[in-house]
């Protein structure tokens, strides 16, 4: 699936694909797609939020069934584990970036998240790729899935669900401590979400270092700091 | 339960309110479990997908706009999507989108929607609207997260028959919601 201008595309095929995404009828990789082409498309993830809100009257379907009570003591273990670790760094850490980057502007604030994602399938337990779940918050707000495979220098951003405007790139930046963030490369606008990470570069990408996006002109910041807002940040770290 | 009061809870989430998400994981469970059990049909699995669900609840809920979406139907849809992301990696399926679509155009039936014109949502309308056979596809589809091969086996059509039958019937509902 292209990214299509909204004007022009086949806007009846368009909102058939966004009513099968919301269905639930698409194979994975269709589903990517779909999530891809809604960051880019802001016509086509209207319809996508339409379809949405007009079959979750089927909801009512689904007959309340109490889970049992493990579940909840497993959910607070995971989160609360999780926010201890980045506890009391995790915005600070996040606002450094904010003047690390020199935004103009900031569309919300940052969190840190950790995911186990489904998506994504680990190889050994011991050459695990890196992984990083990318959220933002705000009026761009927008949502990646980060892999590093440190054999092959590959970094996959996978776009997961978003608002924003097209005839933008996504441009992304890896910040090290409080250097200042390098650009990791601009994403393809088809939302494949693969770039390949230029050797010099590979050697920084290690666990724990942070992962940031950018709204950029088409084909990236002419600068080469981030010129747009960060619309999504995250740390690195074995899944 | 109010969908105010669900909408404050997820505010106060975005918060980082721990004492919220309890309250809110109290109110909402049940629906997202039952969710998850229909869609994946297995127990453990949908307690397991609860667990994830919760956990990207707790994530996004600073992104939720209150106001423009219902609180449960906003729950309800990361629970779907992450128990079908689950269910298509367990069981793939074909990829379709990047093929030709049979969309053509359905004459409209002035008569059927003149009897359907009748009170209530109108979705429910639009969907008395479609044939009944295909009305339960669309249904069946959504609320158990069938794919296209399982609904053409459950009312013993071919699988494109299938497709074309739910793909024309999205585009009769989009006409008939816009109406």
């Amino acid at each position: 699936m292209t990214t299509q201008d909204p004007e022009s595309g086949d806007s009846r095929r368009d909102q058939v694909i966004a009513g099968e995404y919301v269905l639930g009828v698409l194979s994975a990789d269709d589903r990517r797609k779909v999530e891809a082409r809604m960051v880019l498309d802001r016509a086509f993830a209207a319809m996508v939020k339409h379809w949405q809100s007009n079959l979750s009257t089927f909801d009512e379907s689904y007959e309340p069934l109490a889970p049992s009570p493990q579940v909840f003591t497993a959910i607070e273990r995971r989160i609360f584990a999780d926010q201890s670790s980045v506890a009391g760094g995790g915005l600070w850490n996040s606002l450094a970036f904010w003047r690390i980057l020199t935004l103009a502007s900031i569309g919300g604030f940052i969190t840190f998240a950790t995911f186990a994602s489904g998506i994504l399938e680990p190889v050994s337990e011991k050459k695990r790729a890196l992984v990083a779940e990318l959220a933002g918050e705000g009026s761009a707000a927008i949502n990646l899935m980060a892999q590093y495979d440190a054999a092959t220098g590959a970094l996959t951003v996978t776009p997961v669900a978003a608002r924003q405007a097209q005839a933008k790139s996504l441009e992304v930046w890896l910040i090290e401590g409080d250097n200042p963030a390098k650009s990791l490369g601009v994403l393809p606008q088809t939302g494949e979400g693969e770039i390949v990470i230029a050797p010099e570069l590979r050697a920084k990408v290690g666990e724990g270092v942070t992962l940031a996006v950018s709204v950029e002109p088409f084909g990236g910041s002419p600068t080469g700091r981030a010129t747009g807002p960060v619309v999504a940040a995250g740390k690195t770290r074995l899944p | 339960m109010a969908s105010d009061d669900i909408s404050t809870l997820i505010g106060r989430v975005a918060l980082r309110d721990r004492a919220a998400f309890s309250a809110l994981y109290r109110q909402s469970s049940p629906k997202l479990f039952a969710i998850c059990v229909r869609i994946l049909k297995d127990r453990a699995e949908a307690e397991e997908a609860l667990q994830e669900i919760y956990v990207k609840i707790w994530q996004r809920a600073g992104r939720y706009a209150a106001g423009e979406t219902n609180p449960m139907s906003w729950l309800s849809a990361i629970a779907r999507n992450h128990a079908i992301d689950q269910l298509r990696a367990r069981k793939p399926v074909a990829n379709t989108i990047d093929e030709a679509y049979d969309l053509a155009d359905s004459a409209p039936d002035p008569e059927k929607s003149a009897v359907n014109a009748a009170e209530g949502r109108k979705i429910d309308k639009c969907m008395g609207e479609l044939e009944p056979d295909r009305a339960d596809a669309v249904r069946k589809a959504y609320v158990e997260g069938l794919s296209y091969q399982e609904l053409a086996g459950l009312f013993g059509v071919p699988l494109n028959t299938m497709r074309t039958w739910l793909r024309r019937s999205l585009l009769k509902l989009r006409e008939c919601m816009e109406r």
